[in-house]
């Protein structure tokens, strides 16, 4: 077999054609700064107090008069919970270890809000910034103690009022007798069920308390004994990487490498798709402009088709640059001011053979879907000649990225071995099964057989793209040589 | 030493799908020639002009472009291809898409904007340089697409059906555009079914139909193979009677006077001396040039000529 002949200038004129003909678009830059502008929107948003949902009133009509403060106060403690949660996790990510200890005992003891001054007088204006949350839902008193007349406020016939403002009622937890106690929830926006299932939980919560005290027990001895009970470390006896005085005990810093592997080969999947698909739309788009024949009477194929996948590698390498340095920038962030252990995690993620065999299986990768794609496109005639040729690609593809779960609940499965083998799926999952380190010898032969298969698909790609762009042969001249050459049946 | 003839075919066969295309043509482009490659649709020009350039593989034959290989790296830059089915990039402007070609053909950066601008200018386009294609006229963007092709000054052109679609003031330019190439003693080959531009501009004809070569000599060899027309009127009752021995076909005019096709063996100048023996009174005398459509007709049959006209109908519409 003869290698493709190429020369490196025309196929860089190709390169350079394509990657200006999309740079030179107000799309790809609207494009490429789209996550500086939602950043921007997002900075502003905080500062506006943006709310992407209104805040909805609701009430309790409790008939019984034994449950509506109960429900209230679970709510706020709810509340409570949530926004010291969040400072905690604000604390972890943005203080200094010594200072995020203090600050996590801080919150625990006084609550969300002295989080909140102290973050403010660490870190000036992050306090302002990195506010709590304010709940978007909030209970108000009852305006009438008639359910007929709270539908009228909840078709907003009539206006509740709160804090001397008119406002619509959103919904009303109902509770009454009826041969025991029974709750309804009433609301025209009964998909949001917020307060639906407070009431739930209280009410579960409740029948427990029942339960307990019918044997004399009570809700602060089953949270002690939870809290005693026997915890379950996980260890991993294969793990050699122990820090002296450590155990083979698995932490954060073992799991990150996996995580983090899935997102390498999500973003890999990604790039795979978006290059291969601008490519199958830049083929077709010379095919409609009809400059292909007179372009190879000075070109060669090959030289097209590297020429396009170098163009659109390029391109898609400037158009994905701002999520690479935002992900590289914030990677380095974490190792060097997060949490410890998932900084050792990510230390370790990023190895030299990881970084190697990424770099290869995105090549190979991109080579091996962007010539396939580059084949279609030629064959194509129209848009939608081109989505019925390449939905059977995409299906492929989508299948594909089912391997990433797989390499983090289970790197040991056949099936992902079987598809770091398989040139379709290889590229993915290649790289997921890094961290549970296989062999080399495996992903060098598997890098390999990619290699040999990405040359075969251009050979392949070349022979379609001179059938279909020069013997004028489309969809239909594919299907017409699948009835000559396959089914033997005459064509017009 | 001797130069390299820039084409030559040798009994060249290429099928689809099992309908033939082209059929056993041989023939071989002398440098410096311009050729007029004809015949009407479906007769195998594309077809023959595009295994020339490597673009498509003959099932049969060889072929030869600079002595070697079509597709080989030693030709790449000497020639200039203008397809038929043409078209530009719908954002460049029109000084990047022929800077973009020249380049591709191996000149300079600089240089070729520098001589995309000088073509620009010199074919009347200097309002088209910074305007992008989509919003240039057809007119405009089809002399762009040609200067695209030639720009680089290659050895031989190659032009496949390049009146197609231009306006009677552009046909007029392109002709221009050929005469000047060929002066510069480039070697030209020009598919086309309007045989008008051929007769005007080539001294080599090869004719093309149903996938074979019918024929293949200078244009004065074409056309003595037209039948030989001429029309004459008098008043006298004898006209038609007196030219029986000297025509193929006499058909009465409304106007009284006769269509001749004359005999292989006859000429005009016999026709007149016999009129003037037999003392006829001539009302018109007029012998009709040969033309190279009426020699392809001639050479094909009829068969072909409804076809051709067919086919010069949709040019000239």
């Amino acid at each position: 077999m003869r290698l493709p002949a190429i020369n490196m200038r025309r196929t860089y004129l190709i390169a350079r054609r394509d990657y200006l003909g999309y740079v030179k678009t107000w799309g790809f830059w609207l494009s490429f700064f789209m996550p500086f502008i939602f950043g921007i929107l997002g900075f502003f948003a905080s500062s506006w107090d943006f709310k992407v949902s209104p805040t909805r009133y609701e009430t309790v009509l409790d008939e019984t008069g034994l449950h509506k403060a109960a429900i209230i106060q679970l709510d706020a403690d709810n509340k409570r919970e949530i926004a010291e949660e969040v400072m905690s996790t604000l604390g972890k990510t943005l203080l200094p270890e010594t200072q995020a200890k203090e600050f996590e005992m801080l919150v625990a003891e006084k609550g969300a809000q002295a989080g909140q001054d102290y973050l403010e007088a660490k870190i000036p204006g992050a306090g302002e910034r990195l506010k709590i949350p304010d709940s978007n839902m909030i209970f108000i008193e009852p305006p009438s103690n008639d359910l007929d007349e709270l539908k009228a406020y909840m078709r907003e016939d009539k206006m509740a009022t709160y804090q001397g403002e008119e406002v619509k009622l959103n919904g009303v937890i109902h509770i009454y007798e009826d041969e025991g106690i029974k709750a309804d929830y009433w609301s025209p926006n009964f998909n949001n069920p917020e307060a639906e299932r407070l009431a739930k939980g209280y009410f579960r919560s409740l029948a427990m308390d029942g339960y307990l005290a019918g044997g004399n027990l009570s809700r602060e001895g089953l949270d002690a004994a939870r809290k005693g009970a026997v915890t379950i470390n996980t260890f991993d006896p294969t793990k050699t990487n122990v820090k002296e005085g450590g155990s083979q005990k698995v932490t954060m810093t073992d799991r990150v490498p996996f995580i983090a592997a899935a997102i390498l080969s999500g973003m890999l999947w990604l790039t795979v798709f978006s290059g291969a698909y601008m490519l199958l739309t830049s083929m077709l788009e010379e095919k409609m402009n009809k400059l292909l024949e007179m372009m190879l009477a000075s070109t060669r194929f090959t030289e097209i088709i590297f020429g396009k996948l170098l163009g659109v590698a390029a391109l898609t390498i400037t158009a994905m640059l701002p999520y690479i340095i935002i992900g590289i920038g914030a990677v380095i962030g974490f190792i060097l001011f997060g949490d410890p252990e998932i900084a050792e995690g990510l230390k370790n993620t990023f190895t030299l053979k990881m970084i190697v065999f990424f770099i290869i299986f995105l090549i190979l990768g991109y080579i091996f879907y962007g010539a396939f794609f580059i084949a279609l496109g030629s064959v194509a005639e129209s848009m939608q000649d081109a989505q019925t040729l390449t939905t059977p690609i995409m299906l492929v593809l989508t299948a594909c990225i089912m391997v990433v779960p797989l390499g983090m609940n289970s790197p040991d499965s056949p099936i992902l071995t079987f598809a770091s083998w398989f040139p379709l799926s290889a590229p993915f999952a290649a790289i997921v099964r890094l961290p549970s380190d296989p062999p080399l010898w495996e992903l060098c032969l598997s890098a390999l057989f990619l290699g040999i298969l990405s040359i075969g698909v251009i050979i392949l790609a070349e022979r379609i793209f001179r059938f279909g762009v020069l013997s004028g042969a489309g969809v239909k001249g594919v299907t017409d040589w699948f009835k000559r050459k396959i089914l033997r049946r005459k064509t017009n | 030493m001797t130069i390299a003839s820039p084409l030559s075919i040798h009994n060249v066969s290429k099928a689809f799908a099992g309908k033939v295309a082209v059929e056993d043509v041989s023939f071989t482009v002398q440098p410096g020639e311009i050729i007029g490659f004809l015949g009407p649709n479906g007769a195998g020009k594309t077809t023959t002009l595009r295994m020339a350039l490597g673009l498509i593989k003959p099932d049969s034959g060889e072929i030869k472009l600079f002595g070697g290989a079509p597709g080989a790296e030693s030709s790449f830059g000497r020639i200039g291809f203008l397809p038929e089915e043409r078209g530009l990039y719908k954002k460049q402007t029109a000084r990047e898409s022929i800077a973009h070609m020249a380049r591709l053909n191996g000149m300079k950066g600089k240089e070729a904007f520098k001589i995309a601008d000088e073509m620009l200018d010199k074919y009347g386009l200097s309002e088209a340089k910074r305007k992008k294609n989509k919003d240039m006229s057809k007119g405009m963007a089809q002399k762009v697409q040609l200067l695209a092709a030639i720009a680089h000054d290659p050895e031989f052109y190659i032009l496949d059906e390049p009146f197609s679609g231009l306006d009677p003031v552009n046909q007029q330019v392109l002709e221009a555009m050929v005469r000047e190439i060929a002066e510069r003693g480039r070697t030209i080959i020009f598919s086309t079914h309007v045989m008008e531009h051929a007769e005007r501009l080539c001294d080599r004809i090869i004719l093309m139909a149903g996938g074979r070569k019918v024929f293949d000599g200078s244009t004065d060899d074409a056309l003595s193979k037209a039948p030989r027309r001429m029309v004459i009127g008098s008043d006298d009752d004898r006209l038609t009677e007196l030219m029986s021995p000297f025509a193929t076909s006499i058909i009465p005019r409304e106007d009284g006077a006769l269509n001749l096709i004359l005999k292989d063996k006859a000429n005009s100048q016999e026709v007149l001396e016999r009129c003037v023996f037999e003392k006829i009174n001539l009302t018109r005398f007029e012998p009709k040039p040969p033309t190279l459509h009426e020699a392809f007709v001639a050479m094909v049959g009829e068969d072909m000529r409804a076809e051709m006209e067919i086919a010069n109908m949709e040019v000239r519409a």
